[in-house]
């Protein structure tokens, strides 16, 4: 049987089943596409402007290293102007995210780029190791994920830039429009489909893969011969979400397109004014400056949990409940440095990485 | 730890299953006499108290959209502004809907009618009723789409002419009836003209072309061919439930119904939700719980879709209908709810039936956060298929995230955008966009909702649930009446009349268009005689 030819080109040999479209292509017009639907994105968000200071979120995983790989080409391609950056978030989780980092450290010398990392340690005292020692498994992702969102706004604001791009890909942002649905998490499903999400006084977050598969990340990947660390967190046993990515995989294997489906219906819907009208104003957190929808943020609550012995007190009512019947917190608590929004020019030197290690 | 336990699982990483039912006794909650016999959300109740629990939720549900003005004050009674038609399926939920309907407002009348001061006649008496007319219970039989499932019309019917008194007139209805220009004519929708009784979809490519086309069906191999045209398992199940709602509303409107009640269920309604969600009609989301269909005909009623069991668990009517001895004669579910395993749809059911049971808020959960939540922007015009919303630029954004052909990135493929590895010519070549064929022009596309769109158009490896037969073609499939006569009135009229012309000297098969549909098609510009 004769080879397929290109269903975009129709001159070279089809090499991959683009999973987004069903498409036959070659592996060039796949290298296009790919880009370009990136590059659709950032222009039709009007993401950046030039000279705009871009931190780039590297974990060392797939995305992160294919997000630095096309963000440094389209930077290159449609001058762009942008000084990117590698920020990278330590959460101090012996043999998971060590191997992860020299993953980083190898994409900061070969695309020429600043990398900053920043650890739970330094910032918050502790780590993920530790954490999962006061608290067990069953709720470790609630302390991570809170820590992390923070910890990668503090480290943006020691580099002094605008923007921090993540590598959160269609899979995640589908995944989370589901998660949001059947936690009932309202406010939450009405911002998850947004490209940008900035808080009024903090960094601007965008998702320039929000449109693009994994599955094509990991081939372009492949096909690049780009090298990344691939390993579930060691301390992930989110069974609910687990519930919901099996699922969501169940329904790409139906219908390829169900991600991109459901990414369309969480932008097509919004929450209803009378529901918008009855939830929290953000504010600044009392304690470290933080955005916060109460008096004090998530980070400092959890934070004070761990350090009067009483992990759970920010998350369930009962122990928190508790850990307010003794008393204020002790002055000579540890806390989170006060936050400050960036400034005009960096609040650190940026650390090189062979430094770092 | 017992024997079958896997010693290597950290218990600190497993989630504790809640109590199966709060407090510390079985006692009902409602009468806090009785022991219980059901735990309806934690909470236990006794087979005394179930019942008027389910009717209160019942009446809770349809009551406030029963008057004209929904949601208004409801002293003067119940009064809706037209009749009303109850969808039955024999299933469930519809078992305990039609049984509700029966007991709440078509039971007999214990005082003789006879006996009523002024006679049944008089208004006093005579306006009694909450809906105008005698309610009609409408089955769709859908074992035309599944060759060699059985008939169950007459099972169906035996169940509804059991209730006392005869409250309601059955109508039965079938699947293929959708494709039936004489079903279209008998509700009142006038004859389909000849150019639209020919077209014919491409189905093989995104632009769903529409042609005259050559072949007839009878009104079973037209849904048959359909439905094997459609790309995947999930299109099959998806394309029966519009069907089968179109058809509902369509009948309800040539009733001069104002109210057609679903037995969707709480649990069945959190399904559809996600389900929907998964297929991408984010959009009309609002509308899977509450929706009002405009039939688009002179003195026609809006047709109020209600789902009267929507904060009723599926658990709690199979209860329902187990304590009031009610048969369940319908299908399983895997006939009416996206039957084949590798459908949207029935993995969303096995989905959420499995959470239920692990995390059992999660039903009422997707529907209360579902209710939250409205279209971004409006819409003006329906989609020509499900009769749903359609929202703006859905083709623009699907162009924009995934680049299908180098013509649809013309504007990209340009000076340092160009793709590195095609020369000057060739790209050249690739963006050239072809030139349409005399009847290519007509296409279905713009006139669908992403949902719609996306279920006649997105493929999967899989495929569909039947294969489509040896010998058939996916470029001249059959569409709904519905849609035909929609997209009849997007012809250009030289094309209508053309096409009529072309039928005498190539004896298709068409009906030609008579003198008299011309004339309706161009009444408006004709100048009287004198």
């Amino acid at each position: 049987m004769a080879p397929r030819p290109c269903a975009l080109c129709q001159k070279a040999k089809a090499m991959v089943k683009r999973p987004k479209t069903g498409q036959q292509i070659c592996r060039d017009c796949f290298f296009y596409v790919f880009e370009t639907e990136v590059h659709n994105t950032i222009i039709q968000s009007k993401l950046f402007s030039p000279g705009d200071r871009v931190a780039i979120g590297a974990s060392g995983g797939k995305d992160s290293t294919v997000l630095a790989y096309v963000m440094k080409t389209l930077n290159e391609r449609y001058q762009y102007g942008l000084e990117l950056f590698l920020l990278s978030i330590d959460e101090g989780i012996t043999g998971y995210r060590d191997d992860s980092l020299e993953t980083v450290k190898r994409n900061q010398q070969q695309y020429d780029m600043p990398l900053k990392i920043l650890s739970y340690n330094e910032l918050y005292g502790w780590t993920m190791d530790a954490i999962v020692s006061q608290v067990g498994r069953k709720n470790n992702c609630t302390f991570c994920g809170v820590f992390r969102r923070q910890a990668l706004d503090r480290g943006a604001a020691m580099l002094n830039v605008d923007h921090i791009v993540t590598g959160h890909n269609a899979d995640d942002i589908a995944e989370t429009v589901l998660m949001n649905i059947m936690r009932g998490d309202i406010a939450r499903l009405g911002r998850c489909t947004s490209i940008c999400t900035q808080g009024e006084d903090t960094i601007c977050r965008s998702k320039p893969f929000k449109y693009a598969y994994e599955k094509e990340i990991v081939m372009y990947a492949y096909f690049k011969k780009l090298d990344y660390f691939s390993t579930e967190c060691i301390y992930s046993p989110d069974a609910y979400r687990g519930h919901a990515r099996a699922f969501l995989k169940d329904l790409e294997a139906a219908r390829p397109s169900a991600i991109i489906d459901i990414i369309h219906s969480g932008e097509a819907f919004e929450i209803k004014e009378e529901i918008k009208a009855t939830q929290k104003v953000q504010q600044t957190c009392q304690r470290c400056g933080y955005m916060s929808s109460n008096a004090l943020c998530k980070a400092c609550t959890l934070l004070e949990g761990l350090e009067r012995g009483m992990a759970n007190s920010g998350i369930t009512d009962r122990v928190r409940k508790k850990m307010e019947a003794e008393g204020p917190a002790p002055e000579n608590l540890r806390n989170i440095p006060f936050f400050t929004q960036a400034s005009g020019s960096p609040a650190i030197a940026v650390s090189v990485a062979l430094d770092a290690t | 730890m017992s024997a079958c336990e896997n010693p290597n699982v950290d218990k600190d990483a497993l989630m504790t299953r809640r109590q199966k039912f709060d407090g510390k006794t079985k006692i009902c909650v409602k009468c806090k006499e009785i022991p219980g016999r059901i735990v309806i959300r934690y909470a236990v109740y006794c087979k005394s108290c179930f019942f008027p629990l389910i009717e209160t939720r019942f009446r809770k549900s349809l009551e406030p959209s029963i008057n004209v003005i929904p949601d208004g004050p409801r002293r003067k009674g119940l009064h809706a502004a037209g009749s009303l038609v109850i969808a039955f399926s024999g299933g469930i939920g519809s078992t305990a809907l039609l049984d509700l309907v029966a007991k709440t407002y078509f039971a007999p009348r214990k005082e003789d009618l006879e006996k009523l001061k002024g006679g049944k006649e008089h208004p006093r008496n005579a306006d009694k009723d909450v809906w105008k007319g005698r309610p009609a219970v409408c089955f769709v039989e859908v074992c035309g789409a599944f060759p060699g499932d059985r008939d169950r019309t007459e099972e169906i019917r035996a169940v509804v002419e059991s209730y006392p008194g005869s409250p309601f007139e059955f109508v039965p209805l079938r699947l293929e009836d959708a494709f039936d220009p004489d079903w279209w004519s008998a509700i009142g929708r006038g004859d389909l003209p000849s150019a639209a009784r020919s077209l014919g979809l491409d189905m093989s490519d995104e632009d769903l072309k529409l042609s005259p086309s050559p072949v007839e069906y009878t009104p079973l191999d037209a849904l048959r061919v359909y439905l094997q045209s459609l790309p995947t398992q999930t299109a099959f199940f998806s394309a029966i439930q519009t069907l089968t709602r179109v058809l509902l509303l369509h009948t309800s409107a040539s009733r001069c119904a104002s109210h057609l009640v679903l037995g969707t269920s709480l649990t069945s309604l959190s399904v559809n939700l996600i389900s929907g969600i998964a297929q991408g009609s984010g959009y009309t989301v609002s509308e899977e719980t509450k929706e009002e269909w405009n039939p688009r005909v002179i003195d026609g009623l809006p047709v109020r879709v209600v789902r009267p069991l929507r904060d009723i668990g599926m658990k709690e009517c199979a209860i329902w209908d187990w304590w009031s001895r009610l048969p369940v004669v319908g299908r399983s579910r895997r006939y009416i709810e996206g039957g084949g395993k590798n459908a949207i749809g029935a993995l969303t059911r096995d989905f959420i039936f499995g959470l239920e049971s692990d995390y059992p808020a999660t039903v009422s959960t997707v529907a209360r956060t579902c209710a939250k939540l409205t279209p971004k922007e409006g819409s003006d015009c329906t989609c020509v298929l499900c009769g749903r919303p359609v929202q703006h630029g859905v083709q623009e954004w699907k162009a924009q995230i995934s680049i299908r052909a180098y013509e649809q990135a013309s504007t990209a493929v340009s000076g340092n955008t160009r793709p590195p590895h095609l020369t000057e010519e060739e790209i050249e070549k690739l963006i050239q966009v072809p030139h349409d064929t005399p009847h290519s022009s007509l296409s279905l596309t713009p006139r669908l909702c992403y949902a719609c769109h996306t279920t006649l158009t997105s493929r999967s490896s899989r495929g569909t649930a039947t294969s489509i037969a040896k010998g058939k073609s996916v470029d001249d499939v059959p569409i709904p009446t519905w849609v035909r006569a929609a997209m009849y009135s997007f012809l250009p009229i030289h094309e209508i009349i053309a096409e009529d012309n072309d039928d005498e000297e190539t004896s298709l098969g068409r009906i030609k268009m008579t003198r008299t549909d011309m004339k309706a098609q161009i009444a408006d510009f004709l100048l009287p005689d004198e």
